[in-house]
């Protein structure tokens, strides 16, 4: 085996193995184990990476392949913040699955590693913006899910259900930010309506909706489960709605051509 | 207590229909033309908004229309209003950015969200900081993208080894620049399928060489910026195409998303607490 993406598989394997421990470890509520599992699934990803590097003599970020490795690097990132900060261990499961579905693509499909990469996507911003709104998608699909749940007069839900609404919210906000500071560096604009801008603005404005409902003094369950659901469905648009939209086809986030 | 909130919520109501009719009214006397509103007007409008907003946030015990833009009613209204806005924007496939609905709404969001602010700005323990990062930056965010639409100006040019002197604006009017483009020397590299993996030109500015790149753009001047975004082989010879984008309210747009970036991730760190 030689260096490069040669010994990618064993990194894999070690990584992804670290990230089930770490959301078998919180299943059990061995909280530190788990804290430091996904933060050692961190270091084999950087570890990796920073080899990649050295041996490319560039940074890795150029092809497809090379950007899903910053993927699976920051969704366990994300996974190891969102543990620390709400302790709920599915957050490590699903950053674990995410990331390891990456990884598996780039194992077994090693010929699209060199799919080419346009110059506009060889940005810094790239990753962290795709890999931050990829975590705000499920911390919101799970808080719609907890708003759903809490019509069942399962009080005990409503905390739960604020923080994740809250931090998906705080998630999205970067991932939105950052995308609008990089189409400034890449073509000079802030925002321009793009399609899939116009439904994540549509999206972000529903979860501030039903994020600002109980503290204006609606405390009516229903209307907030009714904006959550609304605000999902708009999020679904966002996400890959918008590739089957005829307004969409000249937007520069379709990917499906 | 149930009597006004029903006046609000028929506010609310009133207040779309307004709208409504105002905008098709507007546009049944001249079409809309964001030019108009062009420096030195946008300017003069603008400070003009701010001095009436902070007169009805110091009259909101008084005034009727100060309560009601602090009311929860008009903060629903807003975020509701703003979101179909965009669900509209989201469906058409040139979005009417330019027209009288979105200016009225637009200009309803930014005096509510510009009431709650200043409202919002401190309570008895003392100045909000999550709350101000927040609110303050997209209010600055829209106040730069709404005011500064007018002054906004994205130009193309195509740029050969002849220098030229202006730009095609999205409108089609012919832009002259202040200053002198050509192109000295230009590279690319291709991946093994054909497609392009990183370009750069080297472009004389009035003399002076600049090295262009995707992702890198040169600054030309306050708020101006050359972007490189394609490239055309013409025979031997090579013609790139670059955006001259101007925004003159470009700062004030950047402090809003930074605060804003502050904001989210304050929000992340401390949860929703009071």
């Amino acid at each position: 085996m030689s260096a490069g993406w040669g010994i990618f598989p064993i990194f894999a394997v070690v990584a992804a193995a670290m990230g089930l421990a770490s959301f078998v470890a919180a299943l059990c509520t061995r909280k530190s184990l788990a804290q430091w599992m996904i933060r050692g699934a961190v270091a084999v990803m950087l570890l990796f990476i920073l080899q990649l590097w050295i041996v490319l003599d560039r940074p890795p970020m150029r092809t497809m392949g090379e950007t899903r490795l910053w993927y699976s690097l920051f969704l366990f990132i994300c996974g190891a913040f969102a543990y620390r900060r709400w302790g709920y261990g599915w957050l490590l499961g699903f950053a674990t699955t995410m990331a390891t579905v990456f990884m598996v693509i780039n194992c077994f499909k090693p010929e699209i590693h060199d799919q080419s990469l346009m110059p506009a996507l060889q940005s810094v911003w790239f990753i962290p913006h795709v890999s931050i709104y990829i975590f705000s998608y499920a911390l919101l699909g799970c808080a719609t899910l907890m708003s759903l749940y809490s019509l069942w007069g399962r009080r005990d839900v409503d905390d739960a259900l604020q923080s994740l609404t809250w931090g998906g919210v705080a998630f999205f906000t970067i991932g939105m930010l950052t995308g609008a500071l990089w189409a400034k560096e890449a073509w000079g604009e802030y925002w321009s309506w793009d399609a899939k801008e116009s439904w994540a603005a549509a999206t972000w404005l529903l979860y501030l909706l039903a994020m600002h409902l109980p503290r204006l003094g609606y405390s009516d369950r229903r209307v907030r489960a009714v904006v959550m659901v609304v605000a999902f469905l708009s999020l679904q648009m966002c996400w890959y709605g918008v590739n089957y939209l005829p307004a969409a086809m000249d937007s520069v986030h379709i990917y499906n051509r | 207590m149930k009597v006004s909130v029903s006046r609000y919520t028929l506010t609310s109501g009133l207040l779309i229909v307004a709208m409504a009719v105002l905008s098709w009214l507007l546009w049944a006397v001249v079409p809309f033309s964001v030019e108009f509103f062009a420096f030195p007007l946008n300017l003069i409008l603008f400070l003009l908004w701010g001095w009436g907003v902070f007169e009805l946030h110091r009259a909101s015990g008084r005034s009727v229309i100060a309560r009601y833009l602090l009311s929860r009613q008009a903060t629903i209204t807003s975020l509701v209003l703003l979101a179909a806005g965009c669900i509209v924007m989201g469906l058409q496939r040139k979005p009417a950015t330019d027209s009288y609905p979105f200016l009225l709404l637009n200009l309803f969001v930014i005096t509510q969200l510009a009431m709650v602010t200043l409202r919002g700005w401190r309570d008895c323990s003392g100045i909000r900081w999550v709350f101000i990062c927040c609110h303050l930056g997209l209010l600055l965010a829209l106040i730069a993208g709404f005011w500064g639409a007018p002054d906004t100006r994205i130009m193309r040019a195509e740029i050969t080894a002849e220098p030229t002197k202006s730009a095609l604006c999205q409108n089609g009017e012919v832009m002259q620049l202040g200053y002198e483009l050509s192109l000295a020397d230009f590279r690319v590299e291709y991946y093994d399928n054909g497609t392009p993996s990183a370009y750069e030109a080297d472009v004389e500015i009035d003399g002076s060489r600049v090295e262009l790149r995707v992702n890198h753009p040169h600054k030309v001047g306050l708020g101006e910026h050359i972007y490189l975004t394609s490239f055309e082989q013409r025979g031997s010879d090579t013609c790139c195409i670059v955006q001259i984008v101007r925004q003159p309210w470009r700062a004030v747009m950047f402090l809003g998303i930074a605060l804003m970036l502050a904001g989210a991730i304050l929000i992340f760190i401390r949860g929703p607490k009071r």
